[in-house]
């Protein structure tokens, strides 16, 4: 018995970085931020109760609505179709082909890239008059849109840059691919499956699992976009026609540019809520499309 | 966020690389910490200027650190834990964290030093000044003028820079050139911000005593109007395509030294740069041009200024003031504004020979000494106020909003802000 206490507390010991860290970075962060979240606090005078007020403020808001609309778009069109290309380039990859190595650790290799670099890369890239993608959408007779500029091209932009970084997605996938069990396609050939027939009954279920974390992973993510917008912009307040205020880019202009703490932890707040709730609602409906093999 | 720890951390390091330590902490000397926003040769000047002083006495002991990051320096007053001496780039927060209570006025260092504020151009006085406090000193001024490429000028058939704005819509209309249907050379460049002429047109953001906004205020409304109808003209689809194949700004790509823009209006700091990388380009400043209708706008524009301050909770504001008093004086000031490519605020070194040797100075000099320079009215929320008209003349240029409506929007967004501080 008292061993049993002596380890406890070693443990303690040995784990108290981490809990000294999650508790005074993550916790009461956590917890003071839901009380400034009714303040009106800029830091420098003491915060003052205001109630409702900032989350009242923020339904009228019309800068809100715009970076929802944003988010939101990023969420639902991009990660699917970063997911679909991810699942793509997977299926190429787990082809047995001379070399597949090497195509493995090039698909990969962007994914290594700091957001920074990549941004500032694919602002090159983008440049509707020096740019590489212009210069061969012109050769071959295609229209040219000013990507960055435009804010009709602003976010496909950003979805397309996005697709540079597939390989780390594409990675999980073809992990989840190799370990399908050989059986399954055997008998399926025996049966007289053609390969959509595979596809449908064998490799989209048993990704199914991967599928769901991607998703919500990938979600979480759109919701927390930051650097690409503020680096492609130059810092200004979300891009031509405020296309690309995201989310949490207009959350860091009211809090660190004009110093409304109070409110941008009342939008954290949203946020969260916001967030909180599509994953449920992801979770719930999983149960319908996440096959877990032996159940 | 990761990028900005990332920035943090490189201006960090970049600021030690700076430090000279060969000096030593200066033994049982004051040290007064210095943050500066000066990078790259802004800091080598500024680091120099510190060594001198350092080694001109033996009291205090100046240790500068540049720090870009603005946000930084608000930061550490939170926290408590300042530096005893800072620099900002310009005054757009000065009255928001004067009203915070993040700066100590220097009224009283002032006049127990005889310290002559005269000096300083009326304008740069107030910029430095929230309710009859002063709060800062400037070191560098900043105006802007009409820069005119004098060739393509010439080709049009003019011989001379417009002097009115109506006659600058005309240039304007015949410098712009398009080729296969796309926008080549932009007779003005017109997305510098309404607030940096709208003293043309005698335009003003602010009623002193309806303590109002007014970003419909007809002079203000005309200056976004000018810029409105050049987007609408030339469509904004052909804008951003050139706007986006252009170089470095200042480089030898620069769209002014490439003859993209005909005309554009910019600081006193592009011309060095311009003699440094486009030194076969032929051009002009010329003061901004004013509205026919308002002819006691001629000569008016705009001015800002980076200055010095002391933090709320400085431990040594004393031996700060001592070094700011010294560095403010006209010979170092002048030594840095020329190193930098700013105008000196004050009126004794404005006609300091060593400007002779910056190019355009003499004009950007005699054009600033103007009794009619202003900088933009010191509030509070002056940065979100900023940051609103910004976004609505970008939605008003884009043709998503009408002039009218995206300046109400302006009004409704900002009076409030107004309202609240007055209660």
């Amino acid at each position: 018995m008292k061993k049993k206490q002596q380890d406890f507390w070693l443990g303690l010991a040995f784990a108290s970085p981490f809990i000294t860290g999650f508790l005074f970075l993550t916790v009461i962060p956590f917890v003071q931020s839901f009380y400034f979240s009714f303040t009106e606090y800029d830091i420098f005078t003491d915060a003052k109760w205001v109630g409702f007020d900032n989350y009242i403020r923020i339904f009228q808001d019309e800068n809100f609505y715009k970076a929802l609309g944003n988010t939101f778009f990023m969420a639902f069109i991009a990660v699917p179709i970063s997911l679909l290309v991810s699942l793509l380039i997977a299926l190429l990859l787990n082809m047995k082909v001379k070399g597949i190595a090497l195509y493995r650790t090039v698909y990969y290799l962007p994914t290594v890239i700091p957001g920074v670099a990549g941004s500032i890369l694919w602002l090159w890239i983008f440049n509707p008059e020096m740019g590489i993608l212009n210069t061969v959408l012109r050769y071959l007779h295609l229209p040219d849109p000013a990507w960055l500029m435009d804010p009709a091209f602003t976010k496909p932009s950003l979805i397309i840059m996005g697709l540079f970084g597939s390989g780390g997605g594409a990675l999980i996938y073809l992990a989840a691919l190799q370990g399908i069990p050989k059986d399954f396609y055997e008998a399926a050939s025996i049966d007289g499956a053609n390969w959509w027939h595979k596809f449908y009954a064998i490799i989209l279920p048993a990704l199914s699992p991967v599928t769901l974390f991607q998703l919500i992973m990938g979600l979480i993510g759109a919701f927390q976009i930051f650097t690409e917008s503020v680096i492609l912009t130059g810092g200004a307040l979300g891009g031509p026609d405020q296309s690309l205020l995201f989310y949490a880019v207009y959350l860091y202009n009211e809090a660190f540019v004009n110093l409304n703490m109070g409110y941008a932890s009342a939008l954290a707040w949203i946020l969260f809520v916001i967030v909180m709730l599509i994953t449920v609602v992801i979770f719930k409906s999983s149960l319908r499309w996440v096959y877990y093999g032996g159940e | 966020m990761r990028m900005v720890s990332a920035w943090t951390i490189g201006l960090v390091l970049l600021g030690s690389v700076g430090c000279n330590p060969s000096e030593g902490s200066g033994g049982d000397r004051v040290k007064v910490d210095f943050w500066y926003t000066w990078l790259g040769e802004g800091s080598d000047a500024m680091e120099k200027l510190i060594d001198e002083f350092n080694r001109s006495q033996d009291e205090i002991y100046v240790n500068g650190l540049a720090q870009g990051d603005t946000q930084k320096q608000m930061t550490a007053i939170v926290g408590g834990n300042p530096p005893d001496l800072a620099s900002l780039p310009d005054e757009i927060n000065l009255s928001s964290w004067a009203e915070k209570g993040a700066m100590l006025p220097l009224d009283d260092y002032i006049q127990t030093n005889g310290y002559d504020m005269e000096d300083y151009l009326p304008a740069a006085r107030e910029a430095v000044t929230y309710k009859r406090k002063t709060y800062g000193l400037p070191l560098g001024m900043n105006t802007w003028m009409l820069y005119y490429n004098k060739d393509l000028l010439q080709e049009a058939g003019f011989d001379g820079p417009p002097k009115t704005i109506q006659e600058l819509r005309k240039y304007e209309d015949k410098l712009s050139k398009k080729k296969d249907g796309r926008l080549v050379t932009l007779g003005l460049w017109p997305g510098t911000t309404p607030h940096i002429w709208m003293q043309s047109f005698e335009g003003r953001l602010w009623d002193p005593e309806k303590k109002t906004v007014t970003p419909l205020d007809p002079g203000f409304k005309a200056s976004v109007q000018l810029s409105e109808d050049i987007w609408q003209k030339h469509g904004p689809e052909n804008i951003d395509r050139l706007l986006a194949g252009n170089g470095t700004y200042g480089s030898p790509q620069d769209p002014f030294a490439t003859g993209k823009y005909a005309m554009t209006l910019d600081g006193e700091w592009l011309a060095p740069l311009l003699e440094k990388n486009a030194p076969q380009l032929n051009y002009d400043v010329a003061p901004v041009p004013y509205d026919k209708n308002s002819p006691e706008a001629e000569n008016a524009g705009y001015i800002n200024v980076n200055l010095l301050y002391i933090p709320k909770g400085a431990d040594q504001p004393d031996a700060a003031w001592k070094f700011m008093e010294w560095l403010t004086a006209k010979e170092k000031m002048v030594e840095f504004d020329t190193a930098i490519g700013n105008l000196p605020p004050r009126q004794s070194a404005m006609d300091d020979p060593i400007f002779e040797s910056v190019p355009k100075f003499d004009r950007f000099l005699a054009y600033a000494n103007s009794e009619k320079m202003e900088p933009l009215p010191s509030l509070p929320f002056m940065e979100k106020y900023m940051g609103e008209i910004h976004k609505q003349i970008d939605r008003i240029n884009r043709g998503k909003v009408s002039l009218e409506q995206g300046l109400q929007e302006v009004e409704k967004e900002i009076q409030p802000l107004v309202d609240k501080m007055e209660k």
